[in-house]
């Protein structure tokens, strides 16, 4: 540790007590990691619980020199959580107050670290939920899903996280204390609120958002499609929207992933099938009863098997946790997975589908499939035995060609999980020099020194006004 | 002087070129937004009528891919020919993309359908010093980089000129319908609440002075008049894009209040007997003024309930304090500025964060 390091770790313990600052091998190893598989290295852990202490780890941050990584949950996909060099990594997960519901205005401010279920289940009886919905949401905070600007199922009718955020209260680089956005809409000059929700802790600390809350629906229908071919689905996929209808949620799972989740979850989902999709509408009785008949009528036409029309709200909830559990499921197949994000036009899906089985056969490793197709939002997931180091690097490679096979389909890297490290040297495959470059002055104008979670979502390299050599190449010790 | 680009090489070559000769441009679309901001005397107006190609409109993906002068009218034609829309967009057909994007000037619908910033998936511009620089993606769903979209939705022109956006489009609903009430400010703003209390997602709910009128949309069997309501047509109220020119009131604010506040805004408006559309649910509302110190107080209500107003039509006389306190994240968003616009010639009266009130 520098002199400096230590001088921080110094103040930061004097602040925070012993007890809220980790300095010992096991945290820093913990804090080293996320939800993916990248690895780095975890400089010390403050737990601030207030915004005024988190003010005040980031001045003495700022003061120091020293780089921060903010931290949720620790849930997320891509290695945006993850410090690559060292340096402060502040959680946010202390920081779980819910403020009062504001009923007339359908908002509530919350603390970042609060999790996602938490704020639904809080206001259910209200007759208001929050809608982001992402497959993690018992697990993963507000504040992480702010930074990645989550989806999740249900976003396909009721938009992401940033449709969701009416305003943040953010600690920026420097300590001081900014509130963007808020409860009157439209304030006069640029949307930064929007800008802030998925930078990925780039641009400062999110201390408290103010969330968006939606009426529950007054109706609700959950189905089940199963189909002998991928194909087929997706041909349904594609009908039941140019139909009219736009579902609550339009999920598919293939063949591989039902299995798995049959084998964990015991939904009675047809483990022979190729292909199941999940469709879930709501609204008034008149227009679940119409986007009802709309879907049976779409997929019949298509070569359904069977439809399973969730009875009541325990088969639906069934259902949606055979979805909801798929990633944890993997682990009886393999004990780890690498996954990707990538989004393709609706109307490529059966291309892509077809692409990714070529893909992974060649490469061969196993992938399964559950993802969010009303979107064409993929989510392939390549289970794998990060022991061993052959398989690993196919699944890498494997991973790398769905990439830019989505891509190449016009599709972009990531829908829902952020770009983080791990789709960080792809982000040349959609943005030339001057888009990256633009991008890199967005996030400067928020953070003059680039110490906020440096070396996330912008290629090494990308710089504002001065962009150097491409260094492509990840930190060393980073582990991909 | 007038300014026609036929293309984007022509567009980036002239925006080099006032760059380099420090001349200030007046970006115009359809030009309903043409008298926003600080008023100030622009050396040249950049006209983007020439930018009128679709480029790509693939109906299956629901997404259309068009340059930034190509109508709003345009728009929902090309969309409504395969049975969809564009809901977000305002009931101001020869207005531009560009424009409406640049001023962040949604429709009506917004209760149900959300802002306009929400349709705007890509996004392709022109900076100040000539830069063609692409943001967000063509996808329905995107988080990859930082949300240039979002950022350019409402920035007013002044860091470039819309060049292109990729727009989500929805299906056209199986049945929609605008009715209207007449009655004393407070039956109607009573009329409204219970309508807010018991549909589910109405599209439109907005009060006038004397009036009420509501949009509902979704299948036949819902799309029925409320109690005391008849059919009618979408109302046309106060502001650019949401009726004819202004000009006979001198001009409008925009007052954006949290939503619970709006009837106390409504009903004060309605007590001093001025023009004005409040878009129920939303916090939106546009009231008619006619002189300087009329802003002054519409601020000052605005603020009364912790909102803000802006002048988004007016003459020169109406628009010396248009936008009022200084945003919060002045200084982050004088950088962004500073970077896609470094000469700072685009639009410098419409830059709300201005360090100084431009000549």
């Amino acid at each position: 540790m520098t002199t400096t390091a230590g001088a921080l770790a110094d103040q930061l313990r004097h602040l925070l007590g012993p007890d809220r600052l980790l300095e010992g091998d096991l945290a820093r190893n913990l804090y080293s990691h996320d939800g993916s598989i990248v690895g780095g290295d975890c400089g010390i852990v403050a737990l601030p619980e207030t915004t005024d202490e988190v003010a005040a780890c980031m001045r003495m941050a700022h003061e120091a020199g020293v780089d921060v990584v903010p931290r949720g949950s620790g849930t997320g996909l891509t290695g945006g959580a993850v410090p690559l060099e060292g340096g402060l990594v502040i959680s946010l997960a202390r920081m779980r107050e819910m403020g009062e519901v504001d009923v007339a205005n359908s908002c509530m401010w919350v603390q970042p670290g609060v999790l996602n279920l938490d704020v639904s289940m809080a206001i259910a009886h209200l007759g208001l939920h929050y809608a982001p919905d992402p497959s993690s949401q018992q697990a993963c905070s507000i504040g992480g899903n702010v930074g990645t600007n989550a989806g999740g199922p249900h976003c396909l009718a009721y938009g992401v996280t940033v449709q969701h955020v009416l305003g943040v209260e953010m600690v920026r680089p420097d300590g001081e204390v900014v509130i963007l956005g808020g409860v009157a809409p439209d304030p006069p000059g640029y949307d930064l609120r929007g800008v802030v929700v998925g930078a990925e802790g780039t641009v400062g600390i999110v201390t408290r958002v103010l969330l968006r809350l939606t009426p529950l629906p007054p109706d609700v229908r959950t189905m089940l499609l199963d189909f002998l071919s991928v194909s087929d689905a997706s041909a349904v996929v594609q009908a039941i929207i140019a139909a009219g209808v736009i579902p609550a949620a339009l999920e598919m799972m293939d063949r591989n992933m039902t299995m798995a989740v049959e084998e964990f979850v015991h939904a009675g989902l047809p483990t022979d099938a190729a292909a199941l999709l999940l469709v879930e509408v709501d609204g008034t009785a008149a227009e679940v009863g119409t986007a009802t008949e709309v879907v049976e009528r779409v997929a019949r036409g298509h070569g359904v098997r069977t439809v399973r029309v969730a009875q009541d709200e325990e088969e639906r909830a069934l259902l949606w946790k055979a979805r909801k559990t798929a990633f944890g499921a993997v682990a009886r197949v393999k004990p780890s997975y690498y996954l990707h994000d990538c989004v393709v036009p609706r109307t490529r899906l059966v291309e892509v589908m077809e692409a990714i089985g070529e893909i992974t056969e060649r490469e061969g490793v196993m992938c399964l499939n559950v993802f969010h197709a009303g979107d064409g939002n993929l989510h392939p997931i390549i289970a794998l035995d990060r022991s061993d180091p052959d398989e690993t690097e196919r699944a890498m490679r494997a991973g790398d060609q769905i990439v830019r096979a989505c891509v190449a389909m016009g599709g972009t890297l990531s829908g829902e999980h952020g770009i983080g490290v791990e789709k960080r040297d792809y982000m040349p495959l959609v943005f030339d020099h001057d888009d990256l470059e633009a991008q890199a002055c967005v996030r400067r104008a928020f953070d003059p020194d680039g110490r906020m979670n440096p070396d996330k979502v912008l290629p090494t390299g990308t710089r504002c006004g001065e962009v150097g050599l491409a260094d492509t190449q990840v930190p060393e010790g980073t582990w991909i | 002087m007038d300014l026609r680009p036929a293309g984007r090489d022509e567009l980036t070559g002239m925006l080099r070129a006032a760059t380099a000769d420090r001349r200030m441009l007046d970006i115009r679309g359809g030009g309903l937004h043409s008298r926003r901001g600080w008023p100030f005397t622009p050396d040249d107006v950049l006209h983007t009528g020439a930018l009128a190609g679709v480029v790509d409109y693939e109906p299956d993906d629901m997404t259309i891919t068009v340059e930034g002068g190509v109508t709003v009218g345009e728009v929902l034609r090309l969309a409504g020919e395969r049975g969809q829309g564009w809901p977000q967009a305002p009931s101001a057909p020869a207005a531009t993309v560009g424009g409406v994007l640049a001023a962040a000037a949604g429709g009506r619908r917004r209760l149900r359908f959300g802002p306009i910033r929400d349709s705007l998936l890509e996004v392709v511009v022109a900076t100040g010093d000539g830069r063609i620089v692409k943001g967000g993606g063509r996808t329905v769903k995107s988080v990859t980089g930082y949300d240039l979209p979002r950022l350019l939705t409402g920035s007013l022109g002044t860091l470039g000129v819309i060049v292109q956006a990729t727009l989500r489009l929805w299906p056209l609903p199986m049945a929609e319908q605008w009715f209207s009430a007449r009655g004393e400010p407070a039956g109607m703003l009573e009329m409204a609440r219970g309508l807010l209390a018991d549909l589910h997602r109405p599209t439109a709910v907005i009060v006038g002075p004397g009036s009420l009128h509501a949009c509902i949309t979704g299948v036949p069997d819902d799309v029925v008049a409320p109690a005391g309501m008849v059919e009618s047509p979408e109302p046309s109220g106060p502001g650019p894009g949401g009726d004819g020119p202004a000009g006979a009131h001198g001009g409008v604010v925009e007052i954006g209040v949290p939503p619970a506040t709006l009837p106390a805004v409504a009903r004060r408006l309605a007590d001093d007997g001025r023009a004005f559309e409040a878009w129920m649910g939303t916090g939106i509302c546009r009231a008619a003024v006619s002189a300087p110190d009329d802003v002054r107080v519409m601020r000052e209500l605005a603020m009364l309930h912790d909102g803000h107003a802006q002048v988004i039509d007016g003459d020169d006389a109406l628009r010396s304090d248009p936008f009022g306190p200084v945003p919060a994240g002045a200084d982050i968003m004088r950088r962004i500025r500073a970077s896609f616009d470094p000469a700072g010639i685009l639009c410098p009266g419409r830059f709300a964060a201005a360090e100084a009130v431009p000549a």
